[in-house]
């Protein structure tokens, strides 16, 4: 049970000789994530923790097919290596980067919509369900943040997503599956886009989001829980509530222009539509035992 | 990056929009002298990036050069920090249209954008009248067809030369879009003459900072921030915002600095510094707590949760800026994630109290704050 990733995804590996390439490979695999191949252009024939490199994507799959790619490339070459991927037939891409080039962002994620793939990223961690597999950078063994169990989580933010989790471990609960859509203002994949695969996934009680200000993400996930699309329990914690207006608070899409993606507006959309909304990160755990109780999935 | 006018006039006249005779002039005598030069009335334009310059006075139509003298002193000294002024003809205005093109995230793809009436604030109308507001989106793969134009033309109520007009300068300002990785382009307002000839007003271009890479010749200077602290950290490539209250942040990941800056507002406080030095920036401690200590804050607090920003590498930086900076503030950290234990060991031998609860820290930032300490 989770979402985008579990263990019987085969993952292809993009930029694996580089430094974050090879350390997070190894990391993937130590939590249990089947990593099958790895792409660096002028590598060939090299290893990385034991797993095949090649010098394309088309010449890795042919070897060693796989449905997922994960990126760990500068942001200037993410749109080649995205589009690499899509080319070579995977529908299943997590992208890392901090900083893709804006219209590279709508080319990508028009891309993927055209091909039904789901990019997520960039500037994001990436996705993990706990104890599972991974696709992307998470200190899964800090176990107060990275404990698995029955709540999904969707975030905006990295930082934030490790400040708010330890909370809903600290309340008792766990993780199944948690995917960082990241923190530009175009990311390929949106909160609202998930909601499907979190209502079906039997694994997940209840959802946090992690928001901020900027953009209509938010929105869109309370326009999905109207119209009923989304009917589990949500929590959502926002960022930037007092942050002034028309200045760009660290992320690309955390930026509130001509009274647009306030917090407070966000805030007053995402109750209406049935969601609770926290004012500090430790409120997200007492909501959510509010509405659950003792999780019943937890191995605490 | 967001241009100035008078650049991004410069932009779109190169493009082949048609833009006011100008000069940029860099002191009041050269002002006087350029407005001579283009002939009376014409405009004062002073050249800052902020919004709304004609309601701030910032704008000024003069009739004589005496006037043209006194109007650019006066700009030249307002506290807006006024450096340029652009000096342009006065236009013959016969009405006024809105032109923009941006970003449209859920659809990916660029939207044009168009309404009757210039000049207006395009956010209030969208949301008072948006049946005034004309759309058209566009995909980049496919690029901005003629008949987008005409369609766009013959909403605005546009037709013979004036459409023809409009279709090229519509044509252009998706180049200008494109070609400059925009996030934004917008002539607001877009000039309708008496003389029957459209003419770009103002001129608004926003490039992408993730795109400045590649768009040579484009390096915000001194001149695109609000401080000196804002503009060394940009060098850095520390994120920074500058604000005028007692706590300086000097924390780890966009997200959780804006909870930080958040929760000091919710407990009364307030921020001397917005900095991050997560990420790429995490063995920057003393380069961030010079720029911190520019605004001689009454706390630094330090809030991380690092992941690959390992704690201990921040708390080696952080116990090794304050043995070489000597700060008198109290400094307060909390640092957590990757490394935590051997970071709390350095942080209590260099004499601090390692705090694990963002909020905890934060009341005692504020409370230090507000007591008054020094």
């Amino acid at each position: 049970m989770s979402v985008f990733i579990d263990r019987d995804d085969t993952i292809l590996i993009q930029g694996i000789t580089g430094s974050e390439g090879s350390f997070w490979t190894r990391h993937m695999i130590e939590l249990g994530t089947t990593v099958v191949v790895g792409v660096t252009p002028g590598k060939e024939g090299q290893s990385v923790e034991g797993i095949p490199v090649y010098h394309s994507v088309r010449r890795a799959v042919a070897a060693h097919p796989a449905n997922a790619a994960m990126i760990f490339v500068p942001p200037r070459f993410t749109k080649d290596a995205v589009f690499e991927a899509l080319d070579s037939g995977i529908r299943k891409i997590v992208t890392i980067a901090e900083g893709i080039p804006l219209h590279e962002c709508l080319e990508i994620r028009a891309a993927a919509r055209d091909r039904g793939a789901r990019v997520v990223g960039g500037n994001t961690s990436g996705v993990i369900s706990p104890g599972r597999a991974m696709m992307g950078m998470f200190p899964y063994w800090i176990e107060r943040v990275y404990k698995p169990g029955r709540i999904g989580i969707m975030t905006r933010s990295g930082s934030l997503t490790n400040e708010v989790t330890a909370m809903v471990v600290a309340a008792g609960f766990g993780v199944s599956s948690l995917i960082g859509v990241g923190g530009d203002s175009v990311p390929g994949t949106r909160f609202a886009e998930l909601l499907p695969d979190f209502q079906a996934d039997t694994g997940t009680d209840a959802v946090v989001i992690i928001g901020e200000l900027g953009g209509t993400m938010e929105e869109e996930v309370a326009e999905a829980m109207e119209a009923r699309r989304f009917n589990k329990p949500l929590v959502a914690f926002l960022g930037g509530r007092n942050a002034p207006k028309g200045r760009r608070m660290g992320h690309a899409g955390a930026i509130v222009t001509g009274g647009k993606g306030t917090v407070e507006g966000k805030t007053a959309t995402l109750r209406k539509a049935g969601a609770l909304v926290a004012a500090r990160p430790r409120e997200v755990g007492s909501l959510l035992f509010e509405l659950l109780g003792r999780n019943p999935g937890s191995k605490a | 990056m967001k241009l100035h006018e008078h650049e991004a006039k410069e932009v779109f006249a190169k493009a082949g929009i048609p833009v006011p005779r100008s000069f940029l002039a860099l002191d009041a005598a050269a002002a006087s002298q350029a407005a001579t030069t283009i002939g009376f009335p014409c405009v004062l334009k002073s050249q800052v990036l902020m919004g709304g310059r004609g309601k701030a006075g910032l704008i000024r139509l003069v009739k004589d050069a005496p006037a043209a003298q006194e109007a650019a002193l006066e700009l030249f000294a307002s506290p807006h920090g006024v450096h340029k002024l652009l000096v342009e003809e006065a236009v013959a205005i016969e009405r006024e249209i809105y032109l923009s093109i941006t970003v449209d995230p859920v659809a990916a793809e660029a939207v044009v954008l168009a309404c009757a009436q210039g000049g207006v604030e395009i956010e209030e109308l969208a949301a008072t009248a948006p049946e005034k507001i004309f759309r058209e989106s566009v995909s980049l793969s496919e690029g901005f067809l003629p008949f987008r134009a005409r369609n766009l033309c013959m909403s605005l109520g546009l037709s013979g030369d004036l459409a023809k007009q409009a279709a090229a300068i519509l044509d252009a300002l998706w180049k200008c879009f494109r070609a400059n990785d925009a996030e934004l382009v917008e002539i607001n307002p877009l000039f309708v003459t008496k003389s029957g000839t459209l003419i770009a007003g103002d001129g608004k271009l926003l490039i992408d900072d993730s795109s400045l890479f590649r768009q040579a010749g484009r390096e915000a200077g001194r001149d695109y921030y609000d401080s000196d602290a804002a503009f060394e950290a940009a060098k850095e490539g520390i994120p920074y915002l500058q604000f005028d209250g007692d706590i300086s942040l000097m924390c780890a990941g966009a997200g959780l600095t804006t909870v930080v800056y958040d929760l000091i507002v919710d407990e009364g406080g307030t921020v001397a510094n917005y900095l991050e030095f997560g990420g790429p920036n995490y063995r920057k401690a003393v380069r961030a707590m010079e720029l911190c200590l520019k605004n001689d804050p009454k706390v630094i607090l330090i809030v991380t949760f690092g992941t690959i920003a390992r704690a201990d590498v921040m708390a080696e930086g952080i116990t090794d800026a304050i043995a070489r900076l000597k700060p008198k503030c109290p400094i307060i950290p909390c640092i957590r994630g990757t490394g935590e234990d051997k970071a709390v060991e350095m942080l209590r031998a260099a004499g601090l109290e390692p705090l694990f609860d963002t909020e905890e820290a934060v009341r005692k930032a504020v409370a230090l704050a507000k007591g008054g300490y020094r």
